[in-house]
């Protein structure tokens, strides 16, 4: 008896990737299975960034929440607040004047173009190309000295309120900006050419981590990997909320479905997004003071529940808010983009090599701090500061 | 809106029917039929025509219940509606969606780690997913209104 | 295609200068460093303080502190209280604590908050505006 049957034992190496990792620039831990240099099978395990946010909510007034859902990540503040305010101003009943409408919107896409041209260079940076990173780090500058203008931080804006904005910009602020914005538009041009026509990143971006039309939906992805993927979801041409329905703009899709795809739609979102502010701070109507007086509104809420969806940069970001009639919230939920993209993300990686995995990673734009604001730590002191020093971390990345 | 209309196909589930601010229309249904609702809503939708996007679990401690809302967009005009349903507070169970539709993955892990609603048939339920480990060795659920963090 | 297009940008920035600021280094071997600080707008929102002559001690702003970083505390002796402040107490931010989100700033009553685009911190006198505010006391009852 000959050894007539070869047993073939599959060569399965572990890979922990992260929660420390020097590709990846978040705290999350993806066990990656690989054979040879290929992954069969990924594992995502989070809970390294705890943060109670929800909890600390309903112990917290209506407006005090405003700045700590505004604090859930560094990067997109200002749509969690915006998201937040909205739903607030659902519940009372209020709306804001169009001034201020319009003036959310410049604020909000400012931030998608710094946080699109931030995970761009981080891309880069992945790649290996870190002249490419430097640069657009540089450029990016130019949009957050913008931001500090119309919102007085860099990177925090705590710029919505209940009813309105935080302050206003005067005709000087205002040239500024547009001057801000016609400069940075052909170094964005530039970017987007590069990333078409250079063969270092065409070679690592495109056909790597390929999703589906089917799957997008099937798997809740959403954002910019949902639209690189042919899915046309996007909540401000749906639920036309601020003034998204009265400033010209387009939906971007990209059929391709990889990573490549991906980061080109943050490219023409990016573009997009410059033409829109542009428009928008020439437009800017005049129909009143765009700041509302604190002090006058009511400090109890009316009973009810509201649900109010927003386009953050990394897809759309809920927040559901149920009050019982008192100064505190009953119910804050907050699901933002990067849960659905980042825990349904262990499809994608099979099938490519271990190289890729960060590439996969990063073309999804991930953020944890996002994604994991549900855990609380007891003390009740530790807590609180807990949540300042993530922020301020994060608010350099 | 034709999205609506294609809803009534799915009628028999529901029981009550309301708004929520500012338009989103809430669908009661049974606890009992949420997989043979979904499944309906597969048949009449198609899988690329709509998405979970939430799973809320809300701790409705003066009623003794929880309830649980399944808040679906419907493309292609993005529609959110939501599919409201409430379960017993002290044996909260409910069906798995997740080998019908997968996404609802991050969803039903995240409301059984902080509300303790149990889905039955989800195998990647586990403590710890994001709560820390004081709390899973203490078997409290944080959202929970009796629970004080 | 041939060659990365970003070669003419790479050659470019070899020869011009450098984009970031040494902040505290002045010199460095024998390079001499511009010393700078850089530049914020007029009304970035910086570090801030009550003006103790408006404040009447209502405390709104100490609960509307979404960081906590607010605490009442008595003026100390030495210093006159003005009429309008009966409880004889002001607010001290606790800058380590503030997100500077200035809802104290815009909540205030009277609108006591004196603000500045100061950012710089880090210095060992004034991790909260005690001094600061008591600062604008002195002068108004006139040491
Ligand atoms: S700026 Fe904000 S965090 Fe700072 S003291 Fe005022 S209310 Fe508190
Ligand atoms: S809200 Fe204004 S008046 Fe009241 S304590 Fe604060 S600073 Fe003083």
């Amino acid at each position: 008896m000959g050894a007539k049957k070869v047993i073939e034992v599959p060569y399965v190496v572990e890979l922990p990737v992260g929660p420390q990792h020097p590709a990846l620039h978040e705290p999350l831990l993806l066990k990656a299975y690989a054979e040879g240099e290929e992954i069969v099978k990924v594992e995502i395990n989070t809970g390294y960034n705890h943060r109670g946010i929800e909890k600390l909510a309903e112990r917290n007034n209506f407006y005090r929440n405003i700045f700590i859902c505004g604090r859930v990540c560094g990067i997109c503040n200002t749509v969690h607040a915006n998201c937040y305010t909205r739903a607030l101003e659902y519940l009372l009943g209020v709306e804001p004047n169009n001034r201020a409408k319009y003036l959310r919107v410049v604020a909000m896409e400012f931030e998608r173009i710094h946080s699109h041209m931030l995970i761009n260079a981080i891309m880069a940076e992945i790649l290996g190309f870190d002249s490419l990173f430097m640069n657009m780090m540089l450029d990016r500058e130019r949009i957050m000295k913008a931001k500090e203008i119309l919102t007085g931080n860099r990177v925090i804006g705590d710029y919505m309120m209940v009813g309105g904005v935080r302050r206003d910009v005067d005709e000087v602020k205002r040239d500024k900006l547009i001057k801000l914005l016609k400069q940075l538009r052909p170094r964005v041009e530039y970017y987007k050419k590069l990333f078409i026509e250079d063969e270092t990143i065409l070679k690592r971006l495109v056909d790597t981590g390929l999703l589906s039309r089917v799957n997008a939906t099937k798997y809740s992805f959403v954002g910019p990997v949902a639209r690189g993927s042919n899915v046309r979801i996007d909540v401000r041409a749906s639920d036309k909320y601020d003034a998204y329905g009265d400033i010209p703009w387009n939906v971007i899709t990209y059929k391709e479905g990889d990573s490549w795809a991906r980061m080109m739609v943050r490219w023409d979102e990016t573009l997009e997004a410059i033409d829109m502010c542009i428009y928008a701070l020439e437009h800017l109507p005049s129909d009143g003071n765009p700041v509302p007086d604190e002090r006058r509104l009511p400090r109890k809420f009316p009973e009810g529940e509201s649900y109010a969806r927003v386009e953050a940069q990394r897809g759309e970001l809920t927040y559901y808010v149920m009050s019982t009639g008192g100064v505190n919230p009953y119910r804050v939920k907050i699901r933002t983009p990067s849960f659905l993209n980042v825990i349904h993300s262990a499809i994608l990686y099979p099938g490519y090599s271990i190289a890729d995995l960060p590439v996969i990673f990063v073309s999804l734009d991930p953020c944890i701090a996002c994604m994991e604001r549900v855990a609380v730590v007891d003390v009740d002191e530790g807590r609180r500061r807990l949540v300042r020093l993530k922020d301020l971390a994060k608010g350099v990345y | 809106m034709s999205v609506i209309e294609k809803l009534n196909a799915l009628k028999k589930y529901f029981v009550e029917e309301y708004i929520i601010k500012p338009n989103r229309r809430v669908y009661v249904f049974k606890s009992e039929d949420l997989k043979a609702l979904f499944q309906d809503l597969i048949k009449v939708f198609g899988y690329e025509n709509f998405y979970v996007a939430t799973i809320v679990g809300t701790d409705l401690i003066s009623e003794g219940k929880i309830r649980l809302d399944y808040y679906v967009n419907l493309l292609p005009d993005e529609v959110t509606v939501v599919f409201r349903t409430y379960l017993p507070r002290e044996n909260p169970t409910i069906d798995s969606l997740i080998d019908i539709i997968p996404g609802v993955l991050s969803g039903e892990c995240e409301t059984y780690d902080l509300v303790g609603v149990v889905f039955r048939g989800n195998e990647f339920l586990k403590r710890g997913f994001f709560v820390p480990k004081e709390f899973v060795e203490q078997k409290i659920y944080p959202l929970r209104k009796d629970v004080k963090v | 295609m041939g060659k990365p297009k970003i070669l003419k940008l790479i050659l470019k920035n070899f020869v011009s200068k450098p984009a970031t600021l040494h902040y505290p280094l002045k010199e460095y071997r024998v390079i001499k460093f511009p010393y700078e600080h850089t530049l914020i707008e007029e009304d970035a929102r910086g570090r801030h303080y009550a003006d103790l002559t408006k404040c009447t001690g209502c405390s709104l702003c100490k609960l509307d502190c979404p960081a906590d970083a607010i605490e009442m505390i008595p003026i100390p002796e030495g210093y006159e209280a003005p009429k309008i402040n009966p409880r004889k107490i002001y607010p001290v931010v606790n800058y380590f604590r503030c997100v500077f989100c200035y809802r104290c700033v815009t909540i205030c009553p009277v609108n006591a908050y004196i603000t500045t685009s100061e950012y710089r911190l880090a210095s060992p006198e004034s991790i909260d505006s005690s001094q600061l505010s008591l600062s604008t006391l002195k002068k108004a009852s006139g040491g």
